[in-house]
This record gives C-alpha cells, structure tokens and sequence, in this order.
C-alpha cells in the first residue's frame, strides 16, 4: 500500500480528488435511485472483492504512477515483463500433443507446427502423469487416453522423430516433482544422443509438489517433504545444466481447476516459489542463479477484470518479493513470465459450442494481462482430449486475438482504468496477507501435510456448488437459460485402444535387449541415493539413459519414501 | 424366523454378506436384532478386542493398515469396526477410513467394516460392541475397533476392548494436558505415530514421565512407541507390545477381571436400556399424561412428586408382570 | 425406523481428480445417507468394500476414460457375488454416446459434469426407497 504522505507522487492533486468525493457523493444521493442504493455492497468479485456501481479517481487516489504502476520492462512490471511486449514478440501459441501411443503423438505434433504452433504441450495418459508403466495392472484401462503413453527414453524419441529439438519449445507437462526428475530427462537423453547440446533446449516442465500432493492426490502418493525435496531436485539441476530450460512451472492453474479463487491460486504459487527458494539458497544457490528461470502458470476463468488485475498483481508481488525480501539484483529474476490456459471448469459438456465464446473471451483477458503463452481450451476439453477439428478452433482463437483485434498494438491497454487499477491494488494486498497466512501456519508443506489446502479446496467447491444449485450463481445453458432438450452433441471422442497392446509389446522388446545388469545397477544406486540427501536427478538420468522404464523408477521411489494420502477430516 | 436363523447359520460359517447384514441388522436395531444377538452370545469371546484412539489425523487408519498386515501374515484373522462422527444435522455422514485399507493379499482373513457414531441408539458402546461381538463369533481372531478420542467415544471404546492403543502425533504437544484428562488414562500402549517429523522424541519422553505418576491398572506399565506408519517404521514393535499386553492380561486372570467387570457395565446399561424404553414406551402410551402436565403446571402437584409416583407405579406394574423383555425375541 | 441409505463411492482406478467425487459424497452426507468413501479402488476392491459395508448403492467415479472396461466390471462382480439388488451409479466425464453402453451393461444411471447434485440425490433416493421423492 503506498504512504499516505506522499501526496506528490500521486496521480491526482489533492484537491481534484476532494472535488471528486464531494460530487461522487452528491452523485449518489441524488442520481441513484433507492433501489440502486440498496444494492451497493451486494457485487463482489469470485474471490469476494467487493465491486462499486462506478470507479473514479478517487478509486486510486493512493496510486503513485512512477512507483506502483509505471512501464512495461521496469520496475515493479505491473503492465507487463518486457518493455516492448506483444510488438517483441506475440504470445507463444501453445497447443496440447499427447493421444495415444508415441507414433501417434509424433503425428500430431508435426500438424500443429505446420499449422502455426510455435510451442509443444505434451499430454501424458494418467498412468504416465502417475510413474506406472504401461503394462502395470494399475493402468488397466488408461493408456493413451487423455494423453501420450511414455515409459521409456525409446518412447520419447519416437515422440519427437524427424523433429529438431533445438528449435521449438516443448513444455512437459509433467505435473509431478517424482516424475519431472525422470521424464525431461528422457528428453535430454534424446537430445544428448543427437547432438543437441542442453544449453540448446527450450522449454518447462511442470514440476509443483502442490500438484502432486493437493490436485492430483486421489490415489497415495509421496509425501509431500519428499515431493517439495524432489522439486528443489529437479530445479537446482536443470538450472545449472540446461540454462534455457524452465526447470518449474508454479502451477496455479491446476489448484484453481481443482476449486478455489484466483487469490488462493496466485497466492500458493508463490508461496511454493518462496519456499523453493529458500531451500535453494540453503543449497548454496544464490536467487538469481535461478529466480530467471522459475515459471508461473495461471488459470483465467470467466471475471473478465479480476483476471486482468490477477494477471497485474502477481507481477507486482513477485517484483517486491524478488527485491525486498530476496535481494535479487538481476532483473530477470524480478519478471514474472506467466503461461496461460483458460478455464477447463468453466466448460460446460452441455451445449458445447458456447464454450468457444467462454475460452475466447478468457483468452483475451490472458492477453489484455499480459501473458508470455497462451493455450485456448478446445470446446470438447469438457469430454475429452481435443479432436482436431476443435484444436483447431482454439490456434484460430488466437490468431484472431493476435491479428485481427488489435489488443496486441499497445502494452497493457487496461492500465489507468480506475477499476483495474483499484483490483489490482486489492489483489496484491489480498495475496500478500494469503502468502502471510501460510507462513503463519508454519509454511507451505505443512498447510498441505495437515490437511488444510485439501480443506480449503473442499470446502470451496461445496460452496460453489451450493451456488450453482441455488441459481445464485449462473451458468449459461446448464442452470440458466436451460436449452428444452438436449441435442445430441455432436462431440466426436478420439479412442486410441490399440495404445494398451503397442506399448505393452514395446515394453515387453525393451526388457529383453537391454542391458539388464546395467539397469539394475542404476536403479539401486538410485535407491542408495534416495536416503543421501543428494540431489536425485544426475541419477535418475543416468537410470533413463540405460533404458530403465518410468514406472520401475517410480516403484523405487514408492518402497524407499512410503506412501501418503491427504488426511481427510469433515 | 426361519430366515434370521438361515442369516444367522451363514454368517457364522463365515460368509462375508451374511455378517454385514447382520451387523446392519443390529445398527439399525431391527426386529430381528435380539435374536441375533442371542444366537451369536455363546460363539464368542475367542478374539482379542483392540481399541485404537487417539485424536482426529493422527494415523489410528493407517496404523491398522499395517497391523492387519502383520496379523495377517502371521496367520491371524482380523474384523475391523471403524467408527466415524456424523453429523448432528442430517444424521447424514462421511466415512473415510476405508481409504487407507490396502490388503488385496489378505481379502479372505479380513473384514472391515465402517460406522457411523451418530446412529448408535444407546451410546457408541452398545452398537460398536455389538458388531464386534459378531465379528469374533463368525470366526475373527482379531477384532479391532478404531474411533476418535473425543467426547465419550474413547470412554466407550475402552469398556469394549481387551488393550487400548492410543495413537498421539509430536504435534499434539502442546495440549497434551488435555490428552492427560482422557486419552492417558485409558491407554495401555501409546503410539507415537508420525515420528518422521521433529518432536516425536520429546512427546514420546513426556508421556512416558507422565506414566510414571499414574497408578498401575491391573500391574502393567504401559508402553510407549515412536512409529512412522505410512514409512512402515516401529510398526512390528507396535505388534510386538500389543501381544506383550495380551500375554499379560492372560496371565493371574487378569483379561477375565478385565472383561467380567466391562460385561458387569454392560449388563447394567442393558438394563438400564430396556427399562428406560420400556417405561418411555408406557409414558408415551398414557392418557393421562396431557391431565397430570395440567395439574403440574396449575401447581396442583409439583413435577418431582409426579415423577416419583410415576416410577412407583411403573415399579408394580413390572413386577407384576414378569418377563417383559420377551418384547426383545 | 428410519431407513438410512448406504453408499459406498470410490474412484476408478488411478484417476486423480479426487474433488468432483468428495464433493458428491459431502452432498450425499448433507441428504442425510451414509457415505463410505473408500479412495482410489479397483472394481475387486469396490466390489469387497460393498459387501462388507452392506451398501445399498455403489457411486463411481471417473475422469481418465477407462470408464468402459471398469464401469461394468463392477456390476459384474457384484452380480457374482450375490449383489444383484446394489444400484451402480456412474459420474465423471463420461461421452454421451458411451451412457447407453454403459447402460446395456447394467449400470443403474450415468451423470454427466453438469449433473445438479439433486439430480444425483434423487437419483439414489427413488432407485433405493423406490418411491418418487418429495418435490421441493
Ligand atoms: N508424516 C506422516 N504422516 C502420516 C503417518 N501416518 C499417517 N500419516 C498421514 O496422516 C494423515 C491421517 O492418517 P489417517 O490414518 O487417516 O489418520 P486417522 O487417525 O485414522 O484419521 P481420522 O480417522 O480421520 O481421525 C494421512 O495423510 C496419512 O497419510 C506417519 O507416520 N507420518
Ligand atoms: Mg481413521
């Protein structure tokens, strides 16, 4: 919150903004009618912030423009990380690539960058998201759907054959630290064995114990100690190995699709990002030996402007966190680069094609915020991973954002609106007393082992749920509007069921010609290693590149760490 | 008749439905729950009836996660009864224990069953008894009941079992005042559970300090382990002195004492049960209830004396007619 | 004596999304039924945890598509095992043209992502008491 007594430094004089008050008042009194009156104090915003009938300056009368907003590219990076923004360079168009069998992948992959894309998401099937192997009981009925089946480094260089990894950015979309330590590493194991050298490689992994322990965490699964130590693994390697890597992806957007407010979303990832950093730094790191380096990933859902101002205030807290508190000099540690996905909840399976609207609407706020990528929901994502069709309405999506509105012409176009300015103001202060909050309970991996940030999900989701029951909170075609009989939707599903056979008999060749002895000398090593306190990733590389499987390193992890499942309370 | 008998027969040959229908039977306090109850009286007594309690969280599941294992192993059959609040609202509840059961190895020799607190009528003593009791007749050598210390629940617990394992965290520390007032008392072996986390030494210390000032029951010390349960750590000790208590009970004829004097309670709650019922039963029934509330609210009588005679009568009227709990069969 | 219906409600398998299906459950609860929520379980599990519990209703749930092969292998245990009379429910994202094969299968009935929860609550109520439920 700026000073009170700096008055100067003010966007408005002193006496403009009496004269503001005095006629908002009178306003008030005299234009609004009774009925308008009694519905002052009744809008809020998702996360509760309350919404005026109208802003004006005097809204933001405490906003010193130099100090609190200021340009793109300086200091505190409010309207944005870069100073020249979207004319630099637009948004990278990121598209998903994962059904099925690696093959399959490989051809997809190919049509989205013929198509435009200049960045790859890889999707994995959930017994690979999970460290199991394809032929493990446990994945009965789940390979290659939803995603790509990988369980070895052969797999992943089918995945990307005839394609230069030197030149596109891929993002691993690996959700969990256990498996971030094994997957990226089949894909520098591929590079390795091109010729590609590591510093070559762009791209993220996600890599957040949140995700691990609070999003996905149905089955049991590490504990989080152990998850957030693999996390701190993954990023100090990767950071003094890959330099042009994004070794972490703060994942708010999967907290926030498993239910709470944007708040809560922002104020977790970052949380994570300060615990991070301190163990880093105990590690003997020094901050911006890797605050460059660390990723966010937002979810923007339907508040047209709470999401812009969301996009604004994680910037701004970053930038002060980074400088007050860490000491960080280099200023790439102070930018927050962001990408962002529309909001997967927020479509409904219910008349599908209005998702389109929804995701475009969410993907223009994306922009308006000031993102570095974007990926645009495809209207079917409600049932399944995206058909091509529907994939290709979402890269469209963006291009007319990019090329036909012409948002992208001028940096932050919102900023000195006097209601985005006001939330934004409000955000900050509201995730700041969130990452406070946090700190109080005794940090981040304790809110998560006791329980609470399950809790906290819980109980939002019965909320709203309660709200969407009621009608008190409207959705278009499922609650509201409610279309007379449901037409037959048209949603085609892409069903890849010879995945299961193909990678069971690919799994099947491996165990026999690889180096058996080899294999099994890596992973016990690995297993020596798990009680060291070493960082694990040099010896889960070495694992992957003699041909070891994602699931039998996984099954190591599960034996030495042991198995936890949120407490579950009420 | 013939049907409860036929459900009867089956469970106790150790068929899975019939027991959880039984024990539906007999939560639910069905017509034919007194038969039931009758029936399966004299097959039991063979098991060892563990309770375990201890506050919400702190890993009393997934410590019998792991203590099935190792009786299973050991070649032990085990019935569970996990007992979950519900809420005071709907009566409606949420049973998560269950979560934390992975035998897959032992399916046959286990039986797990989940209750809620809220539909016990007569106290949580009285059902979760019940059930257990049918457990140990259809054939379970181990009969394991969980619940969490707080209220009555472990007061209940620890008349219906043969060893009370309390399960603390190094968090609960601070208020281990409060853990003094109730859950020390009744405990004869103590879990330090999650000991992966600091302070699981100091905890386990202070309790032990803290035994060493209360009387001894029945001449045992109890015993106090530091155990990691989702790390699979201290849980073959925790094993080992849940048999060490048994051993003891069984020596000098203690377990008899012990479980003569919980039957002595619970024949005087059931007691206690039938006439409270019965005498509501006569109350509810009476005409001439609305004119004596009359008379009591116009100070004609006063509402001690009017209860005391209602008693009064009630007491002739049950003597004279003996055999009034045939209601029961 | 007031009959208390109860549900036994697990997740298919490894799927992840354990929300949509705690949620579920705490509305069950607040109708009033006993919910026993057994985690992430394979069919044999569910089906186990079925029998023990006396369950008059099982709920599964599932988001990671495996909802064909593991859907009706429930209801074929079930069945197998002399539980004939427990409801199957379904939930999650399921594909509309999937419902129907499903429902060939013996699944009682498939809600959908924007199922309202009364939907689901007297769902259950009219499949297990067998009575239409008081509207309002
Ligand atoms: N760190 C750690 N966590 C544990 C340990 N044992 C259990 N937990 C975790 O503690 C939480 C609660 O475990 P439960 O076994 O459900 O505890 P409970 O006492 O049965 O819980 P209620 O029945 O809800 O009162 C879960 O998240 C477990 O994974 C342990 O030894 N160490
Ligand atoms: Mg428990």
């Amino acid at each position: 919150m700026p000073g009170k007594t700096d008055k100067e430094a003010c966007l408005f004089s002193e006496a403009n903004v009496r004269k503001i008050e005095t006629d908002y008042e009178d306003w008030h009194k005299n234009r609004l009618r009774e009925e308008d009156r009694q519905l002052d104090g009744k809008y809020f915003t998702p996360s509760g912030i309350p919404v005026k009938l109208i802003y004006s300056p005097a809204d933001i009368k405490d906003i010193r423009y130099s100090e609190d907003v200021g340009f793109s590219g300086q200091p505190p990076f409010v309207r944005g990380v870069y100073p020249n923004m979207y004319r630099g360079r637009l948004f990278t168009v990121r598209q998903l690539a994962g059904l099925g069998a690696p093959e399959d992948c490989n051809q997809r992959v190919k049509y989205l960058l013929k198509h435009g894309a200049t960045g790859i998401n890889i999707l994995f099937d959930l017994p690979t998201i999970r460290g199991y192997d394809s032929d493990d009981p446990e994945a009965e009925g789940n390979v290659g759907y939803c995603g790509a089946a990988v369980d070895s480094i052969d797999d992943m260089d089918t995945f990307f054959a005839d394609i230069d990894l030197g030149s596109i950015s891929t993002s691993i979309v690996t959700h969990l630290p256990s498996t971030s330590l094994v997957i990226p590493g089949m894909y520098f194991g591929v590079a390795e064995k091109r010729g590609t050298p590591l510093q070559k490689l762009a791209g993220t992994c996600q890599n957040d114990f949140i995700m691990e322990t609070c999003v996905g965490s149905a089955p049991e699964i590490l504990p989080p100690p152990v998850s957030f130590k693999m996390q701190c693994d993954v990023i100090e390697w990767i950071v003094k190995h890959a330099p042009r890597w994004n070794p972490v992806s703060y994942n708010g957007y999967n907290l926030r699709e498993a239910g709470t407010d944007a708040v809560t979303e922002v104020g977790v990832a970052i949380a994570n990002a300060i615990a991070t950093a301190e163990e880093l730094i105990n590690r003997g790191l020094k901050i911006d030996d890797f605050a460059p380096r660390m990723s966010f990933f937002w979810d923007l859902h339907n508040d047209f402007f709470e999401e812009i101002a969301k996009c604004r205030a994680s910037r701004k807290v970053w930038y002060k966190l980074m400088t007050e508190r860490f000491g960080a000099r280099n200023e790439n540690s102070m930018r927050m680069r962001f990408h962002v996905q529309t909001a997967g909840v927020t479509l409904t399976a219910t008349e599908p094609l209005n998702n389109i609207v929804r995701s475009g609407i969410q993907g223009l706020a994306a922009v308006l915020g000031g993102c570095q990528s974007l990926h645009i929901d495809s209207y079917d994502e409600a049932y399944s991973a995206p058909t091509e069709e529907a994939a290709l309405v979402s890269i469209r999506t963006q291009q007319i954002i990019q090329q036909e509105t012409g948002v992208v012409n001028t940096v932050d176009p919102l900023a000195g609106s006097y209601y985005v300015e006001s939330l934004t103001e409000e955000m900050t202060h509201r995730i700041f007393q969130f990452i406070q909050k946090i700190e109080d309970m005794g940090g981040l991996v304790t809110a998560v082992e006791n329980g609470w940030l399950h809790r906290e999900i819980s109980k939002y989701n019965h909320t709203h749920q309660k709200q969407i029951e009621t009608g008190e909170r409207k959705v278009v075609g499922v609650n509201y509007m409610k279309a007379e009989s449901e037409a037959a939707c048209p949603i085609e599903v892409f069903e890849y069921p010879e995945t299961y056979s193909r990678q069971k008999a690919r799994l099947e060749k491996l165990r026999k010609t690889r180096n058996k002895e080899k294999v099994k000398s890596c992973l016990e090593e690995l297993r020596a290693k798990c009680h060291s306190g070493d960082n694990l990733f040099p010896y889960c590389l070495e694992a992957v590149k003699n041909h070891a499987t994602l699931g039998e390193i996984e099954e190591a992890f599960r034996e030495e760490f042991g198995l936890w499942s949120f407490p579950l309370m009420g | 008749m013939k049907k409860t008998d036929r459900l009867i027969e089956a469970a106790l040959a150790g068929d899975k439905l019939s027991i959880a229908r039984m024990i539906s039977l007999v939560e639910r306090g069905d017509d034919q729950a007194g038969r039931i109850l009758e029936k399966i009286y004299p097959q039991s007594g063979g098991a060892y009836y563990i309770g375990i309690t201890g506050p919400p969280g702190a890993g009393k599941s997934t410590i019998v996660d792991r203590l099935i294992h190792l009786f299973c192993v050991n070649g032990y059959s085990v019935g569970v009864i996990a007992i979950d609040p519900s809420s005071p609202f709907t009566g409606g509840s949420l049973l998560g224990d269950r979560i934390r059961i992975n035998r897959d190895a032992f399916k046959e020799d286990v039986f797990f069953r989940s209750m809620s607190a809220g539909r016990v009528m007569g106290g949580l003593s009285r059902t979760a008894k019940d059930a257990s009791r049918i457990l140990d007749a259809c054939g379970k050598e181990i009969v394991i009941m969980e619940t969490v210390g707080v209220g009555q629940s472990e007061l209940d617990i620890a008349q219906a079992t043969d060893t009370i394992m309390v399960v603390v965290v190094p968090e609960s520390g601070d208020n281990i005042q409060t853990l003094k007032a109730g859950l020390m008392e009744i405990g004869d072996i103590f879990a330090v559970n999650k000991s992966d986390r600091a302070g699981a030494e100091d905890m386990a210390s202070s309790i032990k300090a803290m035994l060493d000032l209360a009387p001894l029951k029945m001449d045992w010390h109890p015993s106090v382990f530091l155990t990691a349960a989702t790390l699979n750590q201290g849980v073959d000790e925790l094993y080992e002195g849940l048999w060490n208590h048994y051993r003891h009970l069984r020596k000098e004829d203690r377990l008899k004492l012990r479980r003569k004097n919980q039957l002595r309670s619970e024949l005087v709650r059931k007691v206690d049960e039938i006439v409270f019922e019965s005498l509501r039963d006569r109350m509810n029934r009476d005409e001439n209830l609305d004119l004596l509330l009359e008379d009591i609210w116009s100070k004609k009588t006063d509402i001690y004396t009017a209860a005391r005679n209602i008693a009064d009568q009630w007491k002739a009227g049950a003597s004279g007619k003996h055999g009034h709990t045939d209601e029961m069969s | 004596m007031e009959r208390r219906i109860r549900v036994v409600m697990a997740k298919l398998g490894l799927d992840i999304h354990w929300r949509g299906v705690l949620l579920v459950s705490q509305f069950l609860k607040d109708a009033g039924m006993e919910v026993i929520y057994i985690g992430n379980k394979f069919p044999e599990q569910i089906v186990e945890a079925a029998i023990e519990e006396d369950a008059d209703v099982v709920g599964v749930s599932t988001l990671s598509g495996n909802h064909l092969t593991l859907g009706p292998k429930v209801v074929e245990l079930l069945k197998a095992q002399g539980m004939e009379t427990v409801k199957v429910f379904m939930g999650g994202v399921i594909p509309p043209n999937h419902i129907p094969i499903l429902k060939g299968k013996g699944i009682h009935e498939v809600f959908g992502p924007d199922t309202p929860m009364q939907t689901i609550i007297d769902g259950i109520k009219t499949a297990i008491l067998g009575t239409d439920p008081p509207t309002g």
